[in-house]
């Protein structure tokens, strides 16, 4: 962690704040819309094959009523801010996003460190979160739960996220379960308490879909809870989030969700997406083939800072990989221009110096749509890197949103 | 509570109450191994050979060139491939505390992974072949400190009860062996071996950490008749049988929320039962084969308790 915290005023903070309820809005409407009528698609705004035959689109899904009509209930959007200080969206992270621990664990450790400094200025507090996801997920309970139990599905403690997993459930007084902690019984979900069966009404899972029910997706899951899935369909329990959010997060259907806000909300997107090119449109191939020094080359199918190509950083022999891998399947790939990432000076070896970061705000979308103030920084600590992935030697920064001012 | 979370607690206190009862154990052999050399014309491994078969243990492999008495002290206390070692034991613990991080306050964490990685220093394991005493003072510190950061931090709801219920069945079964692989001694009354025997007797009472209590309580010589008699059901020691049973019973009721005595299940009826044996115990004339048979009895009766609980909470 970066001990110089990353400042926010108030006024670039409420445009980024619009821009994410919009876009989370949109989204919601496209995954309802997509696993119903399918009316974007018939009406070509989006291509249809994208998305039905997305990896990630859920057949099963389709003409499932989930609870709320909300799909995402959490977002973790990552923002780049360009060199002409205008934020753009990079990705939409609307399956399990993780990192909010980072956002909260921060504040503490700077709060404690500079306790002055949070006096001169006045910093938003971002301490909320986890109450208000708890209203998410006591929002999306079955109707029939007076009181309803909701608990946090985790792979268990060999996963990367386990600490958030535990930090989160702890923050939310509620159960931190594995799938051998639950169990269906005629199309309910219970979990084996102590003093016998205990229903469960609403699951915060940290499980990809593939793993979350041998029965309907992976055979080979052991973190999975057999039936699960059927329960979810019954309408006996919630999931956050929704099983088949990943098509709102490919790569692939990223360049199409600016018009998605336009279809579905009638209103201009107020955060814009990176400029996109999809080499399946011949136009924008060659373009790519042709620039491969300059562009960001990613797979739709991939995360996590792997799978793609800087190419102002790429070796000969890495862009004649990605040429014939783009002429073969040009539908895999988008490409970007490389974006001028912000830099913000940030503590290296004793001094300060610049280093590329983006923003990872949080988003919950349950009666309301909640945008946590800040967010997780990343910062990619190599000189001169863009990437920004934990996983790739990335740190973190606090993240200060600034009140208005009150003079 | 879910009991996947249950059985993690349990078990994090057991492991870690067995460790403690073994550092204790070796660091009295070790003792008591330096007294016996001063009266005892033969070799004195016999002390160490009678702790591992308490435990249960064969011999250890010895390593080349190495006397078979370090040999022990560094297998029961130090080596991952006994799965029993004071070592493996303290792991086993803190994996189960892992997988619940959430369940347990953040400073029950913090002390065991203190103690964790205080034990692994390699300058306090390479000590212990000269002398294990630090290694095993070390260890039995940092279980008490463990304790007494759960009592202070931890609600005492469901989750501690279920520690209290590792920790005391744990160290019920210990009383009860370590009194077992002593019975023989209460024959053969040679005023020769008394010194012998004193020694030996005030190891059992050092093995229960019973030493000083007993004293104030008897204000005599360590008298066999009454160490087991203290040992078994003072009501007031934490180390006595009784004590531990008295314990079990607490938590169990509190657990199932039942009063005691008005409970149908079997786990408290069996834990009932054994208690009331312990309180009208007639230790009087007590022989060496009443007492085996007794105590081989109670120790049976102490496994299956915790069968039951297992069955009853759907433990793992």
């Amino acid at each position: 962690m970066d001990p110089v915290p990353r400042i926010i005023p108030a006024a670039e903070w409420r445009r980024v704040e619009a821009g994410l309820v919009q876009r989370i809005n949109a989204l919601n409407l496209f995954l309802w819309d997509v696993y119903h009528e399918q009316h974007i698609l018939r009406d070509g705004v989006v291509p249809a094959r994208l998305v039905l035959q997305g990896g990630y689109f859920r057949r099963e899904f389709v003409g499932v009523n989930v609870p709320r009509r909300i799909y995402i209930h959490i977002c973790g959007t990552d923002l780049i801010r360009a060199a002409d200080g205008e934020y753009l969206v990079l990705e939409d992270n609307a399956r399990t996003p993780s990192g909010v621990s980072y956002m909260l664990q921060n504040r503490q450790v700077l709060k404690r460190v500079f306790p002055a400094l949070f006096n001169d200025y006045d910093v938003l507090p971002n301490d909320d979160y986890p109450a208000a996801l708890l209203d998410v997920l006591q929002f999306i309970a079955p109707d029939s739960a007076s009181q309803p139990t909701a608990v946090l599905l985790s792979p268990g403690m060999y996963n990367s996220a386990y600490f958030e997993h535990s930090f989160l459930a702890q923050r939310m007084g509620i159960e931190l379960v594995e799938g051998r902690d639950l169990f269906v019984d005629g199309n309910r979900v219970y979990m084996r308490t102590t003093r016998g069966r205990q229903r469960v009404d609403v699951i915060y899972r940290r499980i990809d879909d593939d793993f979350l029910d041998p029965l309907t997706f992976r055979p080979d899951s052991a973190l999975g809870v057999p039936g699960l899935v059927n329960a979810y369909r019954a309408g006996t329990v919630a999931l956050a989030n929704s099983i088949g959010t990943g098509i709102a997060d490919d790569k692939g259907v990223y360049p199409f969700v600016p018009d998605m806000i336009r279809y579905y909300l009638k209103q201009e997107p107020l955060l814009n997406n990176v400029e996109t090119f999809r080499p399946e449109i011949p136009a924008h191939r060659s373009h790519v083939l042709a620039n491969l020094d300059s562009l960001v080359v990613k797979r739709v199918n991939e995360s996590g800072g792997y799978g793609m190509l800087v190419g102002p950083a790429s070796t000969r022999e890495q862009r004649e990989e990605f040429r014939r891998a783009v002429e073969a399947n040009p539908r895999d790939f988008i490409a970007q221009p490389t974006i001028q990432l912000s830099t913000h000076p940030t503590f290296v070896d004793g001094g300060l110096e610049g280093r590329h970061l983006d923003l990872r705000p949080f988003v919950l979308c349950g009666e309301r749509v909640t945008v946590t103030p800040g967010g997780l920084t990343r910062v990619a600590l190599p000189k001169g890197s863009l990437v920004v992935n934990s996983s790739q030697g990335g740190g973190s920064k606090d993240t200060w949103v600034l009140a208005e001012d009150r003079a | 509570m879910l009991s996947r979370v249950a059985d993690a607690l349990f078990w994090m206190s057991r492991y870690l109450e067995r460790a403690d009862h073994l550092a204790r154990a070796v660091d009295v052999t070790f003792h008591l191994d330096l007294d016996l050399h001063g009266v005892l014309a033969e070799p004195v491994e016999l002390e160490w050979n009678s702790l591992l078969s308490l435990l249960r243990q064969p011999p250890p492999p010895l390593a080349d060139g190495e006397h078979p008495v370090v040999a022990v002290q560094r297998w029961l206390l130090l080596d991952a491939a006994n799965s029993g070692s004071v070592m493996s034991c303290v792991n086993r613990s803190r994996n189960n505390a892992r997988s619940i991080r959430g369940s347990i306050s953040p400073p029950m964490w913090r002390e065991l992974n203190k103690l964790h990685w205080r034990l692994s220093d390699p300058s306090l394991q390479g000590r212990v072949a000269e002398s294990p005493h630090d290694f095993c003072q070390e260890a039995q510190m940092g279980v008490l400190l463990f304790h007494g950061v759960c009592e202070a931090t931890l609600t005492h709801d469901e989750g501690w009860h279920f520690i209290q219920l590792g920790r005391h069945l744990e160290r019920a079964d210990k009383v009860l062996r370590i009194l077992d692989s002593r019975y023989s001694l209460l024959e053969g009354r040679d005023a020769a071996d008394l010194p012998i025997r004193a020694l030996q007797w005030g190891a059992v009472l050092r093995n229960c950490a019973a030493y000083e209590a007993y004293q104030r309580l008897y204000i005599s010589r360590v008298e066999p008749e009454r160490v087991v008699e203290f040992l078994l059901v003072n009501p007031d020691f934490p180390h006595s049988v009784r004590f531990c049973l008295a314990r079990i019973m607490h938590s169990l009721t509190e657990i199932s929320g039942r009063l005691p005595g008005r409970s149908d299940d079997e786990a408290v009826r069996t834990v009932g039962r054994l208690l009331n044996d312990l309180v009208y115990f007639d230790g009087r004339g007590l022989d060496g084969d009443r007492l085996h048979a007794f105590l081989g009895d109670a120790l049976a009766r102490t496994a299956r308790i915790g069968h039951l609980l297992h069955e009853q909470y759907a433990l793992h």
